[in-house]
């Protein structure tokens, strides 16, 4: 079944009833005797479809819904109306048999045991998942030697760096090979080399075991770097779900040329793209030139604006 | 649930894993061992203080001898370290999970979440407490004179279990409460306050008090029927009755839980 989808979503909504209670002692002794909600739609008609391998951005800011939709698909929210799908099955009952195949990484929680070593907490992952003793120890020095972790699986957890328990989180979800990977922020708070390293993990284990992959990320690059599909997702919508490099062909309209002159000065002109190559032109025609980049604006920019605007165009 | 899908992971097998690693865990920390070695002594030690006020005035207390109650006094401290090492435990970190939103880990797992949430962890020193309830115990069974045969033995580990089974159920209901009520902190204090009164056999409790502490707080099925068990105070009507209430907070208790998840995957964010 090759041509299965691996995420189905239709019409996805999920809507969370929020007390609303005014500041003050008043209003505070008023909402214990009648408590007033107001329904927010975290998730508003969410439809999506994503196929084996695929490595899926989903990009927005906080609050929009990403960590919500990720929440629905690993069964751990129920959807108000809508359907979705992982494997075939659906994860609000929590079946057995998909959640063996799937796994969560959640950048600012961790769920290996505090006071244990990892290696530890991998033998209780062992157990939960019931992994063949082989394959566990196959599966976990691979992935211990992917991640350059080394003797540090013997260290109580609570004595790693932040980044050194990342890797050992991803180590402890991965351990069961699973087909589904959802992560959400896996690089938060992490300097820049260790958010490099996870993310060359993250490719090559897409790589290496062809598993499906959905990353909220707020870091454009991890999103640059991982993915050539993102699905931008604002209010609860989706905005845009399609090639990134389509991203910023469709929303920005300007691109910047930037050329160096012999003198060591720098010249940057945005031109919209239509006359791109009428503003190059009369650049290299005015000035003595050494060099010159054409680029789109950064993709942060283009983001911005697409939410600025609050819809697609 | 756990024997229905054979998918589901062993629940036995689950908890003996986590036991292991567990207590491989905290005995590297030996100091711990000898503080709450002397924890328990000092307890026991503020109890035995209290007895013989008891007993400076009167000669029974509800039916009770001295020696009776001593060995009430260390089922109580045997007990109270059964719970505090892998119940209590346990069932507080649900509490903090739900509140922080890390239960959800629990939830991605193909295990029977209940069972999971029931194993993860254990306070291996506080069995000290166990230990040394048992040598008051054992010193007051001296004192009562008589022998025990193999089946009192048994029979007080039948009712014991049973006991604790209720108890462990009782928690899982204060739990599965946090789902609703996100501030619990004060639970756990609000037990070991309520576990005190169990030093002495329900029985001598006003009414109220007495059904409380059997039905409401299962104590008396967790102390007071295993004393009588090693006390030949035990009749067959206790036994049936702390039975049929552990079959009925089991029940009671995982349906609550199950509520408390629905209602965790419904409104939570």
């Amino acid at each position: 079944m090759p041509n299965d989808p691996v995420v189905l979503v239709d019409d996805l909504r999920k809507v969370f009833k929020v007390p609303v209670r005014e500041a003050g002692l008043k209003a505070s002794l008023k909402s214990l005797l009648h408590r007033e909600t107001r329904d927010v739609a975290a998730v508003d008609g969410v439809s999506l479809r994503i196929d084996a391998g695929e490595v899926v951005g989903f990009l927005g800011p906080n609050g929009a819904g990403k960590t919500t939709t990720l929440k629905m698909l690993a069964g751990l929210l129920h959807p108000t109306s809508g359907t979705c799908r992982v494997l075939g099955h659906e994860p609000k009952g929590r079946p057995a048999e998909l959640l063996r195949q799937i796994t969560l990484v959640m950048g600012n929680r961790n769920q290996l045991q505090w006071d244990l070593p990892a290696l530890d907490s991998f033998e209780l992952n062992r157990a939960i998942y019931r992994i063949p003793r082989p394959d566990f120890l196959r599966i976990r020095d691979e992935l211990v030697e992917l991640l350059d972790l080394g003797d540090l699986v013997t260290k109580p957890v609570r004595n790693l760096s932040l980044g050194e328990r990342m890797k050992m989180e991803i180590v402890g979800s991965l351990l069961h090979q699973p087909k589904v990977l959802f992560l959400d922020e896996p690089t938060i708070g992490l300097d820049i080399t260790m958010q490099k390293r996870i993310r060359t993990f993250i490719a090559e284990y897409n790589q290496r075991y062809g598993a499906t992959v959905m990353l909220t990320s707020h870091y454009m690059a991890d999103v640059q770097a991982l993915c050539k599909r993102v699905i931008v997702i604002h209010h609860g919508r989706i905005l845009f779900d399609g090639e990134l490099a389509s991203l910023s062909d469709r929303f920005s309209l300007d691109k910047t040329v930037t050329v160096r002159l012999a003198d060591g000065e720098e010249i940057k002109v945005n031109a919209p793209r239509g006359d791109i190559a009428a503003a190059t032109g009369r650049l290299l025609a005015e000035n003595d030139v050494v060099d010159l980049t054409i680029e789109d604006p950064p993709i942060d920019d283009v983001i911005e604006r697409l939410f600025a605007s609050g819809s697609a165009p | 649930m756990a024997a229905r899908d054979p998918h589901r992971t062993g629940a036995v097998r689950l908890a003996a894993t986590f036991l292991r690693i567990g207590v491989m865990n905290e005995v590297q920390y030996r100091i711990n061992f000898f503080i709450q070695l002397v924890q328990s002594l000092l307890t026991i030690a503020t109890g035995l203080v209290a007895l013989s006020l008891v007993f400076a005035h009167t000669d029974e207390l509800a039916g009770w001898t001295r020696p009776q109650l001593l060995a009430v006094m260390g089922v109580f401290t045997m007990v109270g370290g059964l719970i505090r090492s892998v119940i209590q435990p346990n069932m507080q970190r649900v509490v903090e999970d739900v509140r922080e939103g890390r239960l959800d880990f629990a939830l991605t797992k193909p295990a029977d979440a209940q069972v999971l949430v029931s194993v993860r962890d254990v306070r291996f020193w506080q069995l000290t407490d166990f230990l040394v309830g048992l040598v008051v115990l054992v010193v007051a069974l001296v004192q009562i004179g008589g022998s025990l045969s193999a089946r009192d033995v048994a029979v007080f580990a039948g009712v014991l279990l049973v006991g604790l089974v209720a108890v462990y159920c009782f928690w899982l209901l204060l739990a599965s409460a946090s789902f609703w009520l996100v501030r619990m902190n004060e639970v756990q204090e609000l037990f070991d306050g309520v576990y005190r009164a169990g030093q002495y056999p329900v029985g001598i409790y006003p009414g109220w008090l007495k059904y409380g502490l059997t039905f409401l707080v299962p104590l008396a099925f967790a102390i007071t029927v295993p004393s009588e068990a090693v006390t030949g105070r035990l009749t067959w009507q206790a036994v049936a009755v702390a039975a049929g209430s552990a079959v009925v907070l089991i029940v009671l208790s995982r349906w609550c839980w199950q509520r408390g998840l629905r209602r965790y995957g419904g409104a939570s964010s």
